[in-house]
């Protein structure tokens, strides 16, 4: 399997606390300061709260895949022919259901991903940067 | 809004192609003259135009068709498939209903070999840019082939069962002579297919067009006496979800449930009439699970029972419930939408030739679009 290199493209802040997050090991995602309930992707606007702010909290290091896919071939774009084929998961994790982080699925050869799946955070070097990933939980 | 107050009284579009030499708004303008000649009436005969955000303005279609008095322009607010086959129709209803027009023209223009292709406007997406991409979930194949994983957990759904939409489609294109892709594929062919996103293939997956079409819509009293056979429009819906582009992939509560029992509810409702009553319909099919869970919601079968009403053939030539009879966007092209209604106005015409499905009557056409769903019902009369 391989890594797709690509890396965010920062046109703001928003999501850096997300990747900080990942290069200390942790997974971080959003949340509604006043509420406290999880609010996941970051929107420019909470819906229907639009003057609601978010703090970033750390989340649950394993969960449940709610879905996948292995990218055979790669549409980002630029030349990514070297770095397929590789599986996304889409994973939610224990403390936030409903939340689903997009993640690299890290495993050994033949273990294939499946939706339900138990899996811990496993950040990934990818280029000069780490992306989320995830790795079956045994 | 009421059953029958309005009629399709002309359709029209350029060759589907790969790539075109024509720019967007040649071919917009081409298939709006065939359009209108369909309908046999004269550019200044229009007096309206319903475009999308997408395509050219009314004031530059105006300009190129040489039309002067155009008392009516508005814009549909929803997206791919959804603005030409419900958006577009209530607004011409509408105006008139009320008065303002008698003729209006609904034209769409489509570049998927634009630069940045029909990724483009995914990679815009901050959200995308900064928590997907760099995992490489990129692109509605594998948006799609991810729902199509999701959807299989949920309801099961084989390798077979799958390919027999793209399978059904391809069969119908075979009897469209304008269709893109028409080399006959079976589920050998199908396996032969490049795998893009686990479990799709190319073969799953929309074609890469350039072209325009059109349509017009005119008053249904009028249309009595006019060129065509009249194709009266009896049922509207629209659905929508609060989802946003940045996020309808990964977070709804479930990321293939599109709002279409939303749209089909009031469209059937409005038009009288339920799904078993159809002679054949024309489903938006982006990728092959789209179209597979339209069909369910639409309601041709059962929750969980599209990939058996694919593989049973019921949807195929000679089926019980033809669907996409000119092949569909995944082997006629990919006009988004417009192409699936102007093909449910030929076959409810009688003018499909071999891929005419007998005495049709009654015909359901679906768009979907970002978060938006629509549904058509037509009917001959």
């Amino acid at each position: 399997m391989g890594i797709p290199v690509h890396a965010p493209k920062f046109e703001s802040d928003l999501l850096k606390p997300f990747y900080e997050g990942l290069a200390e090991g942790e997974l971080r995602l959003t949340a509604d300061t006043e509420t406290g309930e999880w609010v996941w992707y970051p929107p420019e606007m909470v819906s229907g709260r639009p003057h609601a702010t978010l703090e970033w909290k750390k989340a649950s290091a394993e969960g449940t895949v709610y879905t996948y896919t292995t990218v055979i071939r790669s549409l980002l774009p630029g030349d990514h022919k070297a770095e397929v084929p590789f599986t996304v998961v889409l994973v939610e994790p224990d403390d936030a259901p409903g939340c689903r982080v997009p993640g690299l699925f890290v495993a050994d050869e033949g273990v294939a991903a499946v939706c339900d799946m138990r899996v811990r955070l496993h950040p990934v070097q990818a280029g000069d940067h780490v992306i989320a990933g995830f790795a079956p939980i045994s | 809004m009421k059953a029958g107050t309005i009629a399709i009284t002309g359709v029209g579009e350029t060759p589907m192609v790969r790539a075109s030499q024509q720019s967007l708004l040649e071919m917009t303008v081409d298939a709006s003259m065939m359009a209108i000649a369909d309908a046999g009436l004269k550019p200044q005969d229009i007096d309206g135009f319903v475009v999308n955000r997408n395509s050219h303005s009314a004031d530059e279609l105006g300009f190129a068709l040489g039309i002067d008095k155009r008392p009516f322009s508005a814009i549909t607010d929803t997206v791919g498939g959804t603005g030409p086959t419900a958006s577009a129709l209530t607004l011409a209803l509408l105006a008139i209903e009320a008065g303002l027009a008698r003729h209006v023209l609904v034209p769409y223009g489509f570049q998927a070999t634009r630069p940045g292709g029909p990724y483009g406007f995914h990679s815009r997406e901050p959200l995308k840019a900064d928590l997907e991409m760099p995992v490489g979930y990129f692109g509605q194949p594998s948006y799609f082939a991810a729902m199509a994983n999701r959807y299989a957990h949920e309801y099961g759904l084989s390798e077979e069962e799958l390919a027999s939409v793209s399978i059904t489609f391809r069969k119908w294109a075979e009897l469209t002579p304008a269709a893109q892709k028409r080399d006959p594929m079976d589920l050998e062919g199908y396996r032969k297919s490049p795998m893009i996103s686990t479990p799709f293939r190319v073969a799953d997956c929309c074609l890469m067009t350039d072209a325009g079409a059109a349509y017009v819509v005119s008053r249904a009293d009028e249309a009595r006496d006019m060129a065509q056979p009249r194709v009266l429009v009896d049922g509207l819906g629209l659905g929508t979800t609060r989802w946003p582009h940045s996020m309808m992939f990964t977070q709804a509560p479930s990321i293939f449930d599109f709002p279409g029992r939303e749209s089909a509810k009031p469209a059937f409702e409005m038009a009288g009439v339920i799904a078993a009553d159809l002679d054949c319909a024309q489903i938006y099919d982006g990728f092959s699970i789209s179209a597979l869970v339209q069909a369910e919601q639409l309601g041709l079968c059962g929750e969980g029972e599209g990939g058996k009403f694919f593989h049973a053939g019921h949807a195929a030539p000679g089926g019980k419930m033809p669907v996409n009879t000119s092949g569909g966007h995944m082997s006629g092209g990919y006009l988004p939408g417009i192409t699936l209604l102007i093909e449910g106005v030929r076959q409810l015409r009688h003018q499909r030739d071999a891929a005419q499905v007998p005495d049709a009557t009654l015909c359901a056409v679906t768009g979907l679009g970002g978060n938006s769903h629509a549904t058509t019902i037509l009917r001959r009369g």
